[in-house]
């Protein structure tokens, strides 16, 4: 301690009174101020306080509208007006709270947990809480402006499906953007409140699609009345979307799974271009996309029959006897299979001491391949299969697509299961059995594939090797060209193959095969039927319960014509019976739609024609 | 011997500095509570309860030790802080593009608000030790290196406005210690450099809201906006104020930062002149007692440290209101004991307890 001498404490005590001045003078300064502010200027200020208020109303923009390829609209916009609450002029909650629960049916706990579950937004911010409304609702509002200045109709372009469930797993759904979205900035730029894509094309294309937001500025006084304009900014609609859905088409194919379950899926061998798109049961997408009623959503997602699954990309099943078309050509071009490779059905063959049976109780006879593909004869493939071995046929097959995505431009797809040895060490941990091999040679068993994948491989080899990528998406205003560059892979099939599968599947349809219930007359469709047993014959008489869940599933793939293959079909239906008895007809429409379409110019609009030629 | 010594120490706290303290920080409460509306647990209002409670704590622990201890061990505390400050630099956590926050088992502190009253106390100690009339150069430079080294540190954490409460604290040592005409002529010329150094470094940001303030009505949708919402706030008090809860510039978020900030203006439009008077007198109640402090402290050490805490006090409170009442730049340089905030309540509160240490000890030996 430093013992200060009188002299030190003299001079730091004289310079220690110089502290005051700054001291008492910011004092005097600040009280003069706040006397200038409060006092002199205060009912100006007030004044200002009470016109201070500018409201910041967003002005939604309508998403881009979806055309099919001919260019007929599917998805538009129409105006529509949602009750928007301004929390920041509620004079009295409780009377707000009585008013919205007698008036316009919102019941107070709702009303609560909105407010609630608001709280971290701004108070500037309005809230949507009763959306659509119709024209009472309208006028409650307008008639009551003075009481409940809080209260506000706020124009939104809404979502308009023209035709309700049609294509409904294509397009998709909007839906104000989750929580989940936003921490995880699935789409970027995105705001809370945002209306966002959900589902479909609407998902996958929500950027081009979404538009710009205006704004205005207006200011309100203290009742919440507008009293200027600040400032305007208009919307700018968004980007439009061409598919390359032929609304004709997607037509019939939803009829005709109307009370069914299954997919239909007919596409465009050459280019992969999705002609149609249908999965039973559907949903109408407008009473999805708004953004309070969660109602019918939740009912969406309970429905067992699971409507909201696209049944054509999101579910896969074992292919049945379609998967003999894949066999064929592994058959072909590894040399197991050639003109003179005949095999004799006596309706039953034994395999690592197991019978495995033929659909045909009493056998085929003697078949070649054609015949077996026309016939569908397991027991020709059972020793197809056996001779090749798992690897060969897990080889060829993914390279026809088998086991992997087909990439197509909608979400959620699933890739199907290929097996093989190492895929059943790796899932199961346990060894591939011999007897496996025979139940995949004619897609029984652990191979499972969705329609779109099936389409796919069927069109490879009817369009000589070429794996395409399907898409729905023709044309999209705001996206670049190069975007629309879908990529191809080539796969190695001999010419010669191709014209033996495509020989036995003209035969199925045309000669009294087991598809000749897809054959028009005069157009040379080839086809391949396919039936997925659930449960075993044996087991089968004994089940007492509902009958049609150990029904089978039906399958038909086929692509016309023979000799120019321009549109290849997938039908699917869940627990449909046969293949040719089920699938086949349907497969039949699709086909007899299309070329009737094709064969009558006065259907072919001129945007069809250069929607057609710009696609190529 | 020992209980009389603490009688003796307790019969000398002064009651009406204290209660000014607890009156600053209850109008502060009461104001958090009426802008940021609740009061439960986790609420602004809630967790200043909190802060005041460990304050107050931090407070009488700092009552006990005499002042001694905290200057005889300052290089350590010192360094501690260097340290501390350095480690924000490395680990820091960003908060408003302010990496000054040190993450310590899930309670985030802002080191800069501690280091500034070791800085006082280093600063006070090294000028008390000089037993001339007038510091000399060489004892100005060395003291400036203890007070802007940890200011360099401060303002890479991006934070402006702590580093600049630094400034008036060295000021205003340097002239208690007794400066000679030819070092202030150095001072002024060295200000004069780095004056416009200092305009380079700042962000536009920063730069457009030292401008605004010559001239606030020239954009206000933006960084005029605050002010010009602020005198509103103020003004639109009037002389009794809105009354609780009812002021709209506040309650409706036309005030921006009406918790921490902006709290005077908040304060201001619902309290109107009278409770605005009212608290600049608690204010000026807590910087008489601190040059009283200063004047009777037993020793060079205790008037330095009080001057040191004086300055930082009046600083803060010169740029805070004086933002609030559109006479300053905006700022973020919260109202010290009012504004909600956890570091600069605890902080203000240290600075306190050594202040008023020293009170109690002015007849100790």
């Amino acid at each position: 301690m430093n013992l200060q001498t009188d002299s030190s404490r003299q001079h730091l005590q004289q310079r220690l009174a110089l502290f005051y001045l700054p001291v008492v003078a910011v004092f005097v300064i600040f009280a003069a101020r706040l006397w200038q502010l409060q006092i002199i200027g205060g009912s100006d200020y007030a004044l200002q306080a009470e016109r201070n208020r500018i409201r910041n109303i967003q002005l939604v923009a309508p998403r881009g509208t979806i055309t099919d390829r001919d260019g007929n609209p599917l998805v538009e916009n129409r105006p529509s007006f949602n009750i928007l609450l301004y929390r920041e002029s509620i004079k009295d909650i409780n009377a707000t709270t009585a008013f919205l629960a007698a008036r316009l049916k919102i019941h107070p706990d709702d009303f609560a947990e909105l407010i609630q579950r608001s709280k971290g937004t701004g108070l500037y911010r309005p809230l949507v809480i009763k959306e659509d409304v119709g024209i009472d609702d309208i006028s409650v509002v307008e008639v009551h402006k003075r009481e409940h200045p809080e209260l506000q109709l706020g124009p939104e372009p809404r979502r308009l499906y023209r035709h309700g469930t049609l294509a409904s797993h294509v397009l998709g759904y909007v839906g104000e953007i989750s929580d989940d979205e936003l921490s995880k900035e699935i789409f970027p730029g995105a705001r809370i409140g945002d209306l966002v894509g959900k589902f479909g094309v609407e998902r996958t294309y929500n950027k081009p699609l979404t538009g710009r937001d205006g704004r205005r500025f207006v200011l309100v006084d203290s009742v919440g009345r507008e009293v200027g304009l600040l400032d305007e900014v208009d919307p700018v609609i968004g980007g439009e979307l061409r598919l390359t859905l032929d609304l004709e088409l997607q037509t019939v194919a939803d009829e005709m799974l109307a009370d069914k379950i299954g997919a239909i899926v007919a596409m465009d061998p050459r280019n992969g271009e999705i002609l149609a798109m249908a999965s039973a049961p559907s949903f109408d997408p407008n009473s999805l996309s708004t953004r309070i009623s969660l109602r019918d959503w939740q009912r969406m997602v309970d429905d067992p029959r699971k409507p909201l699954q696209n049944r054509a990309i999101q579910n896969a099943f074992p292919p049945g006897s379609t998967f003999k078309l894949i066999m064929a050509e592994a058959g072909l071009d590894e040399g197991f299979v050639d003109d003179l490779t005949r095999v004799t059905c006596t309706g039953v063959a034994l395999y690592y001491n197991r019978p495995f049976r033929c659909a045909l109780r009493q056998g085929h006879g003697t078949v070649d391949l054609e015949n077996a593909i026309a016939r569908s004869c397991n027991i020709f493939f059972y020793e197809l299969g056996r001779r090749m071995g798992i690897s060969l046929i897990a080889q060829h097959a993914q390279a026809l697509g088998f086991g992997e995505r087909s990439g197509i431009d909608l979400p959620g797809e699933r890739s199907g299961i290929m097996p093989s040895p190492e895929w059943k060490q790796r899932v199961r941990g346990t060894k591939w059995f011999g007897g496996e091999t025979i139940s995949v040679s004619i897609g029984q068993g652990a191979v499972t594939s969705t329609p779109l994948q099936l389409v796919r491989a069927v069109s490879c080899l009817a369009t000589g090797g070429e794996l395409v990528t399907p898409h729905v998406l023709l044309r999209a205003e705001q996206l670049p060209e190069e975007s629309a560059l879908w990529p191809r892979r080539r796969v190695p099939i001999e010419e010669m193959s191709m014209r033996k599968i495509r020989e036995g599947m003209w035969q199925s349809v045309n000669a009294w095969g087991t598809g000749h219930a897809a054959a028009v007359p005069g157009l040379d469709i080839c086809g391949k039927t396919g039936t997925v047993q659930v449960i075993g014959a044996e087991r089968r008489k004994d089940f007492s319960g509902d009958a049609s869940i150990v029904e089978d599933h039906s399958w038909f793939v086929g692509f016309a014509s023979k000799d120019d293959p321009e549109i290849a079909v997938v039908v699917f239906v869940e627990h449909g019976g046969k293949g040719g008895v089920t699938a086949a007809p349907i497969a039949r429409e699709v086909f007899r739609t299309y070329f009737a379409k094709r064969k009558s110019p006065t259907l072919i609009t001129e945007a069809a024609r250069t929607a057609r030629a710009g696609g190529q | 011997m020992m209980m009389k010594v603490n009688q003796r120490l307790l019969a000398s706290f002064d009651w009406v500095w204290f209660f000014a303290l607890i009156g600053l920080c209850a109008a502060g409460l009461m104001e958090i509570w009426s802008t940021t509306g609740g009061t439960g647990l986790n609420s602004y209002f809630g967790r200043q309860m909190l802060y005041l409670g460990i304050a107050l704590v931090v407070f009488l622990i700092l009552l006990y030790f005499d002042y001694h201890i905290f200057s005889d061990n300052i290089p350590l505390l010192y360094a501690a802080g260097i340290l501390a400050l350095t480690l924000v630099l490395i680990v820091g956590r960003t908060v408003h593009s302010n990496r000054s926050w040190l993450c310590v088992g899930g309670i985030a502190v802002q080191p800069s608000e501690l280091v500034k009253i070791l800085v006082i106390i280093a600063v006070a100690r090294y000028f008390a030790e000089s037993e001339r009339d007038h510091l000399q150069l060489n004892e100005l430079i060395i003291g400036a290196l203890i007070a802007f080294v940890p200011m360099a540190l401060v303002v890479f954490q991006g934070d402006l406005g702590t580093a600049i409460t630094f400034v008036p604290i060295y000021v205003a040592l340097a002239v208690l210690g007794g400066l000679r005409r030819r070092h202030i002529l150095v001072f002024l010329i060295a200000g004069a450099i780095a004056l416009p150094a200092g305009w380079m470094m700042l962000k536009d940001y920063q730069k457009s809201r030292i401008q605004t303030v010559l001239n606030p009505s020239t954009d206000p949708q933006k960084v005029g906006y605050q002010t010009i919402q602020s005198k509103i706030a103020v003004g639109s008090g009037r002389f009794l104020g809105k009354g609780f809860r009812q002021g709209s510039q506040g309650q409706l978020g036309f005030l921006p930062a009406r918790h921490t900030d902006f709290v005077f203006s908040a304060w201001a439009e619902e309290r109107g002149f009278a409770g605005s008077i009212a608290l600049l007198g608690l204010f000026l109640v807590v910087c008489l007692r601190l040059l009283k402090g200063a004047r009777e402290a037993k020793d060079r050490l205790g008037t330095m440290i009080c001057v040191g805490v004086l300055a930082l006090l009046w600083f803060h409170l010169t740029i805070n209101v004086g933002m609030a009442l559109g006479l300053m730049p905006v700022a973020g340089i919260p109202l010290p004991f009012v504004s909600a905030g956890g570091s600069s309540l605890i902080s203000s509160f240290a600075a306190m307890g050594i202040c008023m240490n020293i009170w109690m000890r002015r007849y100790v030996n």
